[in-house]
């Protein structure tokens, strides 16, 4: 038993209140050297608000947190930093405008006597890019020429330029898939062998399990059940999450009607590179068709130049036989509704209420003799929050006050108003909880019933599989393959993305 | 066809967008000025005492210009510019009035000055949380009256020697010109190669983020808006050395006058973007306009006409638009 270690960090007894909620309810969590300790729990349970507490974020309403069992008060993340206590935070802090080299070094610049000391920046930034998998990077790149999985990549190598003893990392892999993924797990026992203690948070719990040493479940603020990950399999930390069993299941698929309600034809998106393979794809009433693909191949691209939010250069889009224009506005007149993949930028107006951001997109419906009626709304936002169980205090409540799956409820809500008769889901699901996943697979397969057509992109392998009457294949910005009925299985779509056949790329 | 976009490899073309991004945007409607100017009338133009009337009006709105450069860069915008060069200017006309002994603690004296309007303002912003907008439309009165409570009418003196930094030249360059170049250098320095430089960035950007990442926010925001507060004083004492007197109203304007030429540059006002080669351009660029006024012998009513067409040029064709 390695487990007698001494304890790092350790959470006694924190609580924290925000108006209506208690975030925290005397949480305690103990964190070893040289162990990963798996914090769980549902959309809300009060993760990120422990994160911020014992990095310095926020400061608790009571409780202490002990580093090597003294008691500390990080009133600010540079004080928590100095101690060697640094996070990687749920939302991306990278700078777009910053090259990769200053966000990596950003809050740990190494100078000499007062100036930048460049080549010891350099080595620095090049070795923590190496371990991180981006080793070819150029640390001149700026960040916001990257990809959401390579930003996320620079995210973890900030943590290891700052030679921190504890390391949380608040749900590191949502954005990450296929190697992208292995160097994250690749990190972190490498860092936990060098004897740095890791919080790891997580809403897939295969790697929860796989990665741990210790797990501690929350719910509703109040650590539930802590010990080994030996003790945990699967089932059992479903069950302390949601307080119940869930069947993970998927609910069974409706049988598509023949009516075509989505019609693309040789529809190619504008690109930087070279010109993918023109899409021809028809969606039927009730019909729910994947696309999988490695990050980067281009599927949320393809997404939006259906949706017309993405220029195309050659094609045509048509809903129930009547064309869909470019630009957003009419795309959406025309019943197209994309769910964006990023929704702290595209899918919502965070300092607005969650009120207001669900009726967003759908005002036509909350109008009274021709002004918004807040009452109106608030009746809309309620039902949507009994609909997809969305986790707020208020109908007032700031959207940027919810946790970040309840955030991803709110962006599905929003869309769902309008009555979309084509339903464009990029990553639906990412950072949203167990519980809560089996509950938008219920909605999506409802939606399809009532005779939407729905096309999804996501990097959970087996939601696309499980969900979809059709998975298309991505790769190189376009689609390479379609799969059906009985050819839907998970080494087929990896033979087709990585493109293990051998043809050129 | 050029080889370069066949063949798969990822052709490098230019956008208009990275030309706004590095402030080269301006510098070509600079040229393009330069060369209708020289059409216009080559002469008069190239001729050492209308470069030398160009370059002097650079240094002032320059120096002024570097502070407005560095505070929004960091996410904020600086109103009291032009009151603060206006109190600098006065006070150094007043106190020197005509005594060479004084000038040198005087001019220190402004710089100090300069610099705690600067921890002012930081500290209202960084640690009450007050808008920069508000905080210094504020000091922008506040400091604009107190110099109308000196004096209502141009004052004090200042001695041959400081008046000659600003007057004298070699050949076009006016010797104030070097007090400009050695503020540049400062600035780019301190920008390029010091932490302060890369987390003003940061902290414009996205201030949320640079505190979280172990970025001492507040330190990062006094610092620019100390350092801006030092330039404008420095332009103040410029000022009143150009004018030999101490004026009440010798900066009035200063502060519009900087916030164009920044934006001009292409550095967002939103603040984490911005290159100090587009501001440069367009301290320039308004410098010209506003002597070519003169030189073209139009009328002097047309300067804030064609201003206001210049910036509405250049704003629709190169000002960064919102991404996607
Ligand atoms: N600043 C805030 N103001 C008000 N309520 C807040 C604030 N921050 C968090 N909350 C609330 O506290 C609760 C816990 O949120 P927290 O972000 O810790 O959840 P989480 O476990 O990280 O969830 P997720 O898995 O969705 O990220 C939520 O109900 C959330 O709405
Ligand atoms: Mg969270």
């Amino acid at each position: 038993m390695t487990s007698s270690t001494a304890a790092v960090l350790q959470a006694r007894g924190l609580t924290k209140s925000f108006p209506g909620v208690r975030a925290l309810d005397r949480a305690d969590l103990t964190c070893r050297s040289g162990r990963v300790h798996a914090l769980v729990g549902e959309n809300g349970a009060g993760k990120s608000t422990l994160v911020r507490i014992l990095t310095g974020n926020q400061l608790p309403d009571e409780g202490e947190v002990l580093l090597d069992g003294r008691s500390v008060r990080f009133a600010d993340p540079r004080e928590a930093m100095a101690e060697g206590v640094s996070a990687v935070y749920q939302e991306l802090t990278v700078l777009p405008a910053m090259s990769v080299g200053d966000n990596v070094m950003l809050g740990q610049e190494r100078t000499s006597r007062g100036l930048i000391d460049r080549a010891a920046q350099d080595r620095e930034v090049r070795a923590a890019l190496a371990r991180v998998g981006l080793g070819d990077l150029d640390p001149r790149t700026r960040a916001e020429d990257l990809s959401l999985a390579n930003q996320q990549m620079v995210e973890i190598a900030r943590a290891l330029v700052r030679r921190s003893r504890v390391i949380v990392l608040d749900e590191p892999s949502a954005v990450l898939s296929g190697d992208k993924l292995e160097s994250l797990f690749t990190v972190v026992r490498g860092l936990a062998a060098d004897g740095v203690a890791i919080v790891y948070i997580s809403h897939l719990l295969e790697e929860v399990t796989d990665l741990a040493d210790d797990v501690t479940v929350l719910r509703d603020g109040r650590v539930v059940s802590t010990g080994p990950a030996g003790d945990y399999d699967v089932p059992r930390i479903i069950r302390d999450m949601v307080g119940r069993d869930v069947d993970a299941v998927f609910p069974p698929l409706p049988e598509p009607a023949d009516e075509v309600v989505l019609a693309v034809r040789g529809l190619v998106p504008v690109s930087s590179t070279r010109s993918p393979v023109a899409l021809d794809l028809d969606v039927r009433a009730g019909e729910i068709v994947g696309v999988a693909g490695m990050v980067g191949s281009g599927r949320s691209r393809l997404l939006r130049t259906i949706a017309g939010e993405h220029p195309r250069a050659a094609g045509t889009v048509e809903v129930a036989g009547r064309p869909v224009p470019t630009g957003t506005r009419r795309a959406i007149a025309a019943g197209v509704a994309l769910v964006p993949e990023e929704r702290k930028t595209e899918g919502l107006v965070l300092p607005l209420s969650v009120r207001a951001n669900t009726t967003l997109a759908a005002l036509g419906q909350v109008l009274r003799g021709g002004f918004l009626s807040t009452r109106r709304e608030r009746v809309v936002f309620q039902e949507e929050q009994a609909r997809l169980g969305i986790k707020a205090s208020d109908p007032e409540q700031g959207t940027w006050q919810l946790s970040g799956g309840n955030q991803q409820k709110i962006v599905l809500a929003k869309w769902l108003r309008r009555g979309p008769r084509v339903l464009l889901l990029d990553e639906p699901t990412r950072g949203v909880d167990v519980g809560a996943k089996s509950e938008i697979y219920r909605l999506v397969t409802g939606l399809a019933v009532e005779g939407m057509a729905v096309v999804m992109v996501s990097s959970d392998l087996p939601e696309v599989l499980g969900l979809s009457h059709r998975v298309l294949v991505c790769r190189g910005g376009g689609v390479v393959g379609e799969l059906a009925g009985d050819d839907i299985n998970e080494e087929n779509v990896m033979h087709v993305a990585l493109d293990t056949a051998g043809t050129s790329r | 066809m050029s080889a370069a976009v066949a063949a798969g490899t990822r052709p490098r073309r230019i956008s208009l967008a990275d030309l706004t991004r590095t402030g080269a945007a301006v510098w070509i409607v600079l040229l393009a000025a330069v060369l209708a100017l020289t059409v216009a009338d080559a002469g008069g133009f190239w001729a050492p005492a209308n470069i030398a009337n160009v370059l002097t009006a650079t240094v002032v709105l320059g120096l002024a210009a570097l502070g407005q450069h560095l505070v929004v860069l960091s996410g904020g915008i600086d109103l009291s510019i032009g009151s603060a060069a206006t109190l600098s200017a006065l006070l150094t006309a007043l106190l020197i009035n005509g005594y060479p002994i004084r000038t040198a603690p005087v001019v220190i004296g402004m710089l100090l000055l300069g610099g705690l309007i600067g921890v002012l303002h930081g500290l209202l912003v960084a640690r009450v949380g007050l808008p920069p907008f508000i905080v210094t439309l504020a000091t922008l009165y506040l400091i604009q009256g107190a110099a109308f409570t000196i004096s209502t009418t141009p004052t004090g003196r200042v001695t041959s020697a400081l008046s000659a930094v600003a007057l004298e030249r070699i050949g076009p360059v006016p010797y104030s010109f070097a007090v400009l170049v050695l503020a540049v250098a400062v600035v780019a320095f301190v920008l390029a190669r010091t932490a302060f430089g890369r987390q003003l960035y940061a902290v414009g950007g996205d201030p949320a983020a640079a505190r979280a990442n172990g970025v001492p926010v507040a330190r990062v925001l006094v610092t620019a808006y100390v350092l801006a507060g030092v330039l404008a004083a420095l332009a103040g004492v410029l000022l009143a050395a150009r004018a030999t007197v101490g004026s009440p109203t010798a900066g009035l304007g200063l502060e519009l006058s900087t916030i164009t030429v920044v934006v001009l540059g292409g550095t967002s006002l939103l603040g984490g973007r911005g290159s100090l080669v587009g501001t440069l351009g367009g301290v320039l660029l308004l410098s010209l306009v506003s002597s070519s006024v003169t030189l073209l012998q139009l009328p002097a009513t047309l300067t804030d006409l064609i201003r206001g067409v210049v910036i509405l040029a250049a704003a629709a064709i190169f000002v960064t638009r919102a991404r996607r």
